[in-house]
């Protein structure tokens, strides 16, 4: 399993936590405030609550139902029902590989060694829905079954795709970071149209 | 037919709110209610009349044969209580979610923030629950709490004692410390209607000493709190109440949900929980 690219930086700057998903894994997106990204199970584990409602308070992620503080690590380390309580290890959430690089934001569902993937020095322009799954967009380009990242020689971009269900993919398109991205932008709605089979 | 599940009552409309005929749903299946020279029937998908109760404000009905009565509120009967049809709310989770949200308040300060709680008043003491043979029903007493605005009469911060009451499966009576006056319970109630097992229909009601708001007040300050509610409910996984350990991480403050799942588990009720982990 290699990388797949979940979000952009600029979309999840430090402070700030977002839902999304690959596939059937639902996932809480968080930045703390030091940078460094995370990719958990969107689930609490006290009451199931979705933690991508939650809120990023000091170094933890914060559930908004009860306030279970959650460190980096994913283990919980505040209760604020019982504030003299040190919680068991035993609560934590499941967290996934995770990683920024090149303004993306990348996340291995399984340990990977897998390098992150070249993107040659393009630039995110921004991320586009399209309702198709990740295979029939990558066919669109010739690219091989399930690939995770496409070149794309119109205005020399790379797509990201981030298969979200089986019809819809999140296209994060990233260019020279010479070219004009309002151009890049028409063309990936333009893209968008062709591929989802309505006049644009 | 399961009658663990249909013999008991359940709430299907506001008595004041009931204008011509109207369908419904209880337990994933249609009805249809309606009100005839000032009473209230109840009829089946085939067309049979079901079982009615005139109670609380609403009409309460069973698709089963329940066996007993639909349970009483004795203190809510007494004179100077205002009592307060607050509407309906329709919330995507199951009945026995809506039911323990009610039964929870470790959540009052990032929930309902500085209204029912306020960080750093956050710690839940030690309370007392116990399933009462004797009645059937799930109890949670010497519950205290601080609260910012406890309610709409309540001049500013105070600590609040509740006592909470399950006296069906998906039934909640809370009674509360009346801001203005000590001594006496304030009763606020959750009836639910399970639409469906990951749906229903929830009627709050309450009998409350408060001489100062409007009624439109009242309702406005509980509709405004189950709003709050409704966003938590809606985005729980799984939308099912986990009714054996392990899924989920109760603390000492979920005594009173604890209680409610062994409770829901010894009759047997079942609709809308998750028997399995999934
Ligand atoms: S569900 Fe997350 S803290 Fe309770
Ligand atoms: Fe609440």
């Amino acid at each position: 399993m290699s990388w797949i690219a979940v979000g952009l930086k600029k979309d999840v700057p430090p402070g700030i936590v977002i839902p999304s998903r690959l596939a059937d894994t639902e996932l809480a997106v968080w930045c703390a405030p030091s940078g460094s990204y995370h990719a958990w199970s969107d689930r609490c584990p006290h009451r199931g609550m979705r933690l991508s409602h939650g809120f990023v308070r000091g170094n933890t992620l914060a559930c908004i139902y009860h306030g279970w503080q959650y460190n980096e690590a994913g283990s919980c380390d505040y209760i604020p029902a019982h504030p003299k309580l040190t919680p068991p290890d035993t609560i934590c959430v499941p967290t996934y590989s995770c990683t920024e690089a090149g303004g993306v934001i990348w996340v291995s569902l399984e340990a990977t060694d897998q390098p992150l993937p070249e993107l040659g020095g393009r630039v995110p322009v921004r991320s586009v829905p399209i309702a198709l799954s990740a295979e029939n967009v990558a066919a669109h380009f010739g690219a091989g079954s399930a690939p995770t990242v496409a070149v794309v020689s119109d205005h020399d971009t790379v797509l990201a795709l981030q298969p979200c269900t089986d019809t819809l993919t999140m296209a994060h398109v990233l260019a020279s970071p010479d070219a004009d991205p309002k151009a890049v932008s028409r063309w990936v709605e333009d893209l968008r149209a062709t591929l989802e089979g309505v006049p644009a | 037919m399961n009658t663990a599940i249909e013999n008991h009552w359940y709430p299907v409309a506001m008595i004041s709110g009931i204008d011509g005929p109207r369908e419904t749903l209880l337990l994933g299946k249609k009805i249809t209610l309606g009100r005839k020279d000032g009473t209230c029937w109840v009829k089946d998908a085939t067309g049979k009349a079901l079982p009615t109760v005139e109670r609380f404000g609403h009409l309460w009905t069973s698709p089963g044969q329940p066996n007993r009565d639909l349970f009483t509120i004795p203190e809510a009967d007494s004179p100077g209580r205002r009592l307060v049809d607050v509407g309906s709310v329709k919330v995507k989770c199951s009945p026995l979610r809506a039911v323990e949200n009610f039964l929870d308040i470790a959540h009052f300060p990032f929930v309902h923030t500085d209204i029912l709680g306020a960080e750093p008043h956050t710690e839940v003491d030690r309370y007392d629950v116990k399933i009462r043979e004797e009645v059937d029903e799930v109890w949670a007493t010497k519950v205290k709490f601080y609260q910012p605005q406890a309610a709409k009469s309540a001049a500013g911060g105070i600590t609040t004692e509740y006592m909470y009451r399950v006296p069906a499966p998906t039934c909640s009576v809370l009674y509360k410390t009346c801001p203005p006056r000590p001594g006496e319970w304030d009763i606020i109630t959750l009836f639910v209607q399970p639409l469906t097992d990951e749906w229903c229909e929830v009627w709050p009601w309450m009998a409350l000493y408060d001489d100062e708001s409007t009624m439109s007040e009242m309702v406005s300050f509980q509709q405004l709190i189950f709003m709050q509610d409704r966003s938590i409910l809606e985005n729980q996984i799984p939308r099912k109440l986990p009714l054996d350990p392990g899924m989920e991480v109760p603390t000492q403050a979920d005594m009173t949900s604890v209680a409610y799942r062994r409770w829901l588990k010894k009759i047997g009720y079942t609709y809308g929980a998750q028997l399995v982990a999934a």
